[in-house]
């Protein structure tokens, strides 16, 4: 099992000496808050030493692409929109609802459309 | 009165400390969390390359030598060694970069 450092730069390095920031280039940390993924080796986690006053560590099983960490960082909307059953599944999902119809009859009340806000 | 030799406190002799002598309670605890953190990323690291079976010399020194955030006297936590003050130490702020550099062994005995 592959696993991985998730470092976050959160503090930044100005007016720190030239090989702390050189550390952060290495790692490929350029603005705080950026989040890099590096494999679990002995040479990254030496690297992460040098610079561990600055950054937050976690161990994850696997690096997340960028849309992923775009998606992290976007905020709860506050609102998610219900869509008719009917609509949102398949043609056989409808069928099989049909096929239940006469005990489902309680589910239906799911299937309106409706926005919360 | 106005301009390069108007009378401020320093340039009439006077004593100004601008730097306040010992940090206050939040920064005390701001400390504190700083620490904390530093000792979880050694902890995070020290885990995930120990899973791996893997050693790093500069971490087991590290382990070695310096005290936890829980381990360390208050004296250490917020004050450092200094030949030239008055009773050996003075306040961790003093140090340039404080908040981003590890300082948290002093001389033993001081």
């Amino acid at each position: 099992m592959s696993a991985y450092f998730r470092i976050t730069l959160h503090r930044s390095a100005i007016g720190l000496p030239k090989r702390t920031n050189g550390v952060l280039m290495g790692l490929g940390l350029r603005k705080r808050n950026q989040v890099v993924f590096h494999p679990v080796e002995p040479q990254f986690a030496g690297m992460i030493m040098k610079v561990k006053e600055l950054v937050r560590v976690e161990a994850v099983d696997k690096p997340l692409t960028k849309a992923e960490l775009r998606a992290e960082r976007r905020p709860d909307p506050g609102f998610y929109v219900e869509r008719p059953r009917a609509a949102a599944q398949s043609g056989l999902a409808l069928a099989m609802a049909t096929a239940r119809a006469g005990g489902q009859l309680a589910g239906e009340g799911e299937g309106e459309e409706e926005v919360r806000l | 009165m106005f301009g390069m030799f108007r009378i401020t406190n320093p340039l009439s002799g006077g004593l100004l400390w601008k730097i306040p002598w010992k940090l206050s309670t939040p920064q005390k605890l701001r400390q504190r969390r700083r620490l904390r953190a530093v000792d979880n990323v050694v902890a995070t690291v020290d885990a995930a390359l120990a899973k791996q079976g893997e050693t790093l010399k500069a971490l087991e020194r590290w382990k070695e030598e310096m005290p936890t955030e829980a381990e360390m006297l208050p004296k250490d936590k917020y004050t450092m060694f200094d030949r030239k003050a008055k009773r050996y130490r003075k306040g961790i702020h003093r140090l340039p970069k404080w908040t981003r550099v590890s300082q948290r062994l002093n001389p033993p005995g001081y």
